[in-house]
């Protein structure tokens, strides 16, 4: 009976394990069928002859090296600036004795409701009279406060619960403020801030509205925008659609699995009141 | 909580920076919104103040604007529906297997996929049998041939596939937000519980799920927010259609503002959906502020 | 490409592209040259930049081939003009637009659609009128008489088009074959017919990818455009002299519903977009597709190529004429009128409009060119299926413009969501006006 139940318990982990996985491999077989075999063909067949040839395609018809470049410099940028910013708010809000610091966390939190679709147009007139437009500061600067909000639920939830001791002793031998959140704060609050960096990496790697619509030179475009311009109606080889979605997925899905020891740690540290 | 007593500059210093950047981009450009709301205009040639009359046309004289809110709220409760399995699950992994956490990353992973992907992955399970859809090849080979349907493009049924779709990506985002959360309680409390009897499922009854109150709220919250302003993944799998038999207030708001070139109408939705985001986050804290008199 | 529609441009298109009488060849281009290196002359060494946004992605169409080669050869000849392009699908490209032209950011080059769509752009001051560039080294006489109507407002013409199509019927022989249907369909209830023996066989009849529903209301406006009797029911509502309660229109309905009960359409064909919808019938998998005969040159280079044919879409009920079409004039380029540069991007502009004809000429893109040509299609080994589209643009005698370059955006949104509702159940027809009618008067 035991057996019975364990048996039960392990079907109930591995469903998910395969469906939830199983979207990968398929995408990958998928990038290496020709279009008659995708179109016609049968959903779980393997390719009759597997098509590398698509992968060479994508890589040169899509400008995959400059786009992912991009990619990579406007992430890692957003990325250390939410990190760095939202940790400050975070610390203030959570740690210091002052009169606003709930109305400030609530204005914060309300950013969480507000739809990116609904500022595209506002956001567009900003930057034109900034004349950021067409550079890669017109999505790192929205990147970056669009991803504050939720980095600053995570870390203050965080910030909260560490004991007033470690300050308060660091204050008596003199520290300043800033030498306390620099050398104390921040190095133990590295398991929310990779929670952070995931779900913002995440966000903005697959970001595309914004990247469409503020850039225009090629040189300047990201992979997003490169995967949906190669999934446009004019392109009529799935199976480099495929190929090219796989090498526009690789980085967030190598990244996540480095990372995801870590994230599960971090997520919601803090939010529980022991 | 809250020790420090710091000079008002120091303040400024820590929280200006992300301050401004925010109220900049993302305050200021909803507020604009908000006007925009408020005018008769196609986003090209002048506009013109009408001050609530897109709001009217809205609630008395679209067809499409309340069905579509009828169906962004069924995917908000069946998104929600869909925590307190995540719970247990997650409570299950917690107990019975070792290495959770590699478990917990692989069910995380349809979240990191961009939609475009996750999109063309369901078409392809929905697709008609004659164009390789799997799921009504997998019912025909099974000899359940009466049941396969034209998935998407049913206007009675499609809405629901696609729910099934979200349901399936968020899995593992909720999962992973309980079960980090129930990682996180203190395990003095469950070895003191050990001592006075309390094991196994009574200890996650009178513990866990008391103490776990608070994180199933963010997830609960979460899941609200985001399938109000569920977007991509309907834009990616029917557009609205067929004849907006799946349309949602935000893909309502893009298609008045963007196709049918009424801006002004598009931004009174957006208006709506953000003024409905709110308040239910309201009503979640209030419910759960209750919940936790009550357990704490 | 597009879909829209709206007034009837009630202009023969005579000799759309066998043509051979005009002098728009290589002496021209070469005027171009010098031409505006004289007017450039003192500008020579100053840097300019000119934004050119596309809707030419796909590396192995022959549009894009077209569009670099004639921008890498101007950039050579012109060491001080960089021009930078932003290439998007067409979808992209109208909201990118739109979203420009709502901040007043329109890029010095970018593409409208005829008619309806185009004109907030003009009525805000958005685009340059030109009038002037056209006259420049005779480009305006190389387009077909009146096409230029569709993009021209109050005298001033605002865009140039890429192209000129009509909607005609490709089928597939081999299919027809199979199906036993000795000769294709001239009225309705032929093609009704030969549905019914398509589907029998389980042959899939009409491809469709109605996702995208403008391929939906573009056939059923050559529906509309038989049942009417000829062109002009959409100006006629607009214009007030009619309703969509018109027997014309709700026998237009009728019919099409006829066409989905029967079966035509593939299964689903509302979750299939355009490009999948079309290949469909590309790889033999359906017998008829109804489109534009910009799919010319795509369908020469499928793996069905050799099995195609085309013919005109048939009479309805006995009404309308077979030599009218419905009429997409193609996408078109426009200059911004805030351009920090209009006069340099016009003399591109002018450039590139000359050299257009004659790059598609030579990618096997000629089917469809709004411009007039000097060329032999047989002779430059253009397919038998090519030749034939191509003369039936001899015998146009009028036709209608799709509904959303007729229309208002508003109520062309509330016709696409409404003609896509008849693929997933019956309505009745006096319903589907009544929607239309309401929604016409909701956004006159």
């Amino acid at each position: 009976m035991k057996g019975f139940k364990r048996g039960i318990l392990y079907l109930l982990f591995a469903i998910p394990v395969v469906t939830q996985l199983y979207p990968l491999l398929w995408l990958f077989l998928y990038s290496l069928k020709s279009n008659e075999e995708i179109l016609g063909g049968s959903f779980f067949a393997l390719p009759q002859k597997f098509q590398w040839h698509n992968y060479k395609e994508a890589y040169e018809m899509g400008s995959y090296v400059r786009y992912l470049g991009n990619s990579v410099f406007v992430t890692i940028i957003t990325m250390v600036f939410v990190i760095l910013l939202s940790s400050m708010v975070a610390y203030a809000v959570s740690r210091f004795r002052w009169k606003y610091n709930k109305i400030i966390l609530l204005i914060f939190m309300m950013g969480l409701m507000i739809p990116m679709q609904a500022t595209l147009l506002p956001l567009m007139i900003i930057f034109k009279n900034m004349h950021i437009l067409n550079t890669h500061l017109a999505l790192i600067l929205p990147y970056i406060a669009f991803s504050t909000p939720i980095a600053v639920f995570i870390l203050s939830g965080f910030m909260r619960d560490i004991p007033g001791e470690i300050e308060e002793s660091a204050f008596v031998d003199g520290a300043s403020i800033y030498r306390i959140f620099r050398s104390i704060i921040l190095p133990i609050s590295v398991p929310p801030m990779m929670t952070v960096s995931i779900l913002t990496f995440i966000t903005i790697w697959n970001e595309y509205i914004l990247a469409r619509t503020f850039i225009s030179s090629e040189r300047l475009k990201t992979l997003p925008f490169g995967v949906y311009t190669f999934v446009s109606q004019y392109s009529t080889n799935y199976g480099d659609i495929g190929a090219f979605l796989i090498m526009g997925a690789i980085p967030v899905i190598l990244i996540y699995f480095v990372l995801s020891e870590r994230i599960t740690k971090g997520m919601v540290a803090g939010a529980v009141k022991g | 909580m809250n020790v420090l007593k710091v000079p008002t500059r120091t303040i400024a210093v820590f929280v200006l920076p992300a301050l401004l950047l925010y109220i900049c981009l993302v305050f200021v450009p909803i507020i604009v919104s908000f006007y925009t709301g408020l005018l008769n205009w196609d986003g090209i040639t002048a506009a013109k103040f009408i001050g609530f009359g897109n709001f009217k046309n809205m609630f008395l004289h679209d067809p499409i604007f309340w069905p579509s809110v009828l169906r962004t709220l069924l995917y908000a409760v069946a998104s929600i529906v869909e925590i307190p399995f995540c719970l247990l699950m997650a409570i299950l992994l917690n107990r019975y297997v070792r290495k959770g956490n590699a478990l917990v990353s692989i069910y995380f992973t349809p979240v990191i996929l961009s939609v475009v992907i996750i999109g063309q992955l369901w078409s392809t399970i929905y697709n008609p049998a004659a164009m390789g859809g799997m799921l009504n090849g997998v019912l025909t080979s099974i000899g359940l041939e009466r049941w396969t349907h034209n998935w998407l493009t049913e206007p009675k049924i499609a809405m629901y596939c696609i729910y099934v779709v979200s349901l399936w990506q968020y899995f593992g985002y909720h999962l992973l937000i309980q079960f980090t959360g129930i990682q996180n309680l203190p395990s003095e409390i469950y070895e003191a519980a050990k001592i006075d009897g309390a094991d196994g499922f009574k200890a996650d009854r009178y513990i866990t799920l008391p103490l776990i109150v608070p994180i199933f709220k963010i997830s609960v919250v979460l899941a609200f927010i985001g399938s109000l302003q569920a977007f991509d993944l309907v834009m990616v799998m029917t557009g609205g259609g067929p004849a907006h038999a799946t349309d949602v207030i935000s893909t309502h708001m893009y298609n008045s503002s963007i196709l049918s070139q009424k801006y002004g109408y598009g931004s009174a939705i957006a208006t709506f959906l953000v003024l409905v985001c709110l308040s239910f986050t309201v009503v979640i804290n209030l419910i759960f502020s209750r919940l936790e008199k009550k357990f704490g | 490409m597009i879909l829209n529609s709206k007034k009837m441009i009630g202009v023969a298109l005579t000799g759309a592209l066998t043509l051979s009488l005009t002098a728009c060849g290589g002496t021209d281009t070469k005027t171009t040259d010098s031409g505006s290196a004289t007017t450039g002359d003192k500008s020579t060494d100053k840097k300019v930049t000119i934004s050119f946004q596309n809707i030419y992605p796909d590396p192995t169409t022959p549009s894009y081939k077209m569009l670099h080669s004639i921008v890498d050869q101007y950039q050579k000849d012109h060491p001080n003009v960089t021009i930078e392009l932003d290439t998007l699908n067409t979808d992209q490209q109208k909201m990118k637009l739109k979203t420009q032209a709502a901040s007043k950011e329109v890029p010095d080059i970018t593409i409208v659609n005829p008619a309806a769509q185009m004109k907030p752009f003009v009525d805000a001051k958005l685009l340059a009128p030109l009038n002037d560039m056209l006259d420049q080294n005779g480009l305006k006489d190389t387009y077909q008489k009146g096409l230029l109507d569709n993009y021209s407002f109050d005298g001033n013409t605002y865009a140039v088009p890429d192209g000129n199509n009509i909607e005609v019927v490709y089928y597939n022989k081999e299919l027809f074959q199979q199906a036993g249907i000795a000769k294709t369909p001239t009225t309705f209830d032929e093609l009704l017919q030969d549905v019914k023996a398509l589907k029998a066989k389980g042959i899939t009849p009409i491809a469709i990818g109605e996702k995208d529903s403008w391929t939906g209301s573009f056939l059923f406006m050559n529906i509309l455009l038989r049942t009417y009797g000829g062109p002009g029911f959409l100006k006629d509502v607009v214009d007030g002299k009619k309703t969509f309660n018109d027997p014309a229109f709700t026998l237009a309905v009728d019919r099409f519903q006829d066409l989905v009960q029967a079966g035509a359409f593939p299964d689903g064909a509302t979750s299939i977009d355009y490009n999948a919808g079309g290949n469909i019938f590309k790889t033999g998998k359906a017998a008829m597709y109804i489109m534009g005969t910009w799919e010319t040159g795509s369908i020469d280079a499928s793996s069905v190529a050799s099995k195609v044919a085309a013919f005109q879409f048939p009479t309805v009920d006995g009404k309308g004429d077979v030599n009218q079409y419905m009429l997409a004039p193609g996408s078109a380029f426009a200059v911004s009128a805030n351009s920090e540069h209009v006069q340099e991007t016009k003399d591109f502009l002018n450039y590139f409009a000359l050299n257009l004809p004659k790059k598609q000429f030579e990618y096997k893109n000629a089917v469809g060119l709004g411009q007039k040509i000097d060329g032999d299609l047989k002779a430059s080994g253009y397919s038998d299926l090519a030749i034939s589209v191509a003369g039936l643009f001899n015998n146009i005698s009028g036709g209608d413009l799709a509904f959303d370059n007729t229309m208002n955006p508003a109520t062309a949104q509330a016709h696409l969501g409404s003609i896509q509702n008849l693929f997933v159940q019956k309505v009745d027809a006096v319903q589907v006006a009544k929607e239309h009618q309401s929604a016409f008067e909701a956004n006159k």
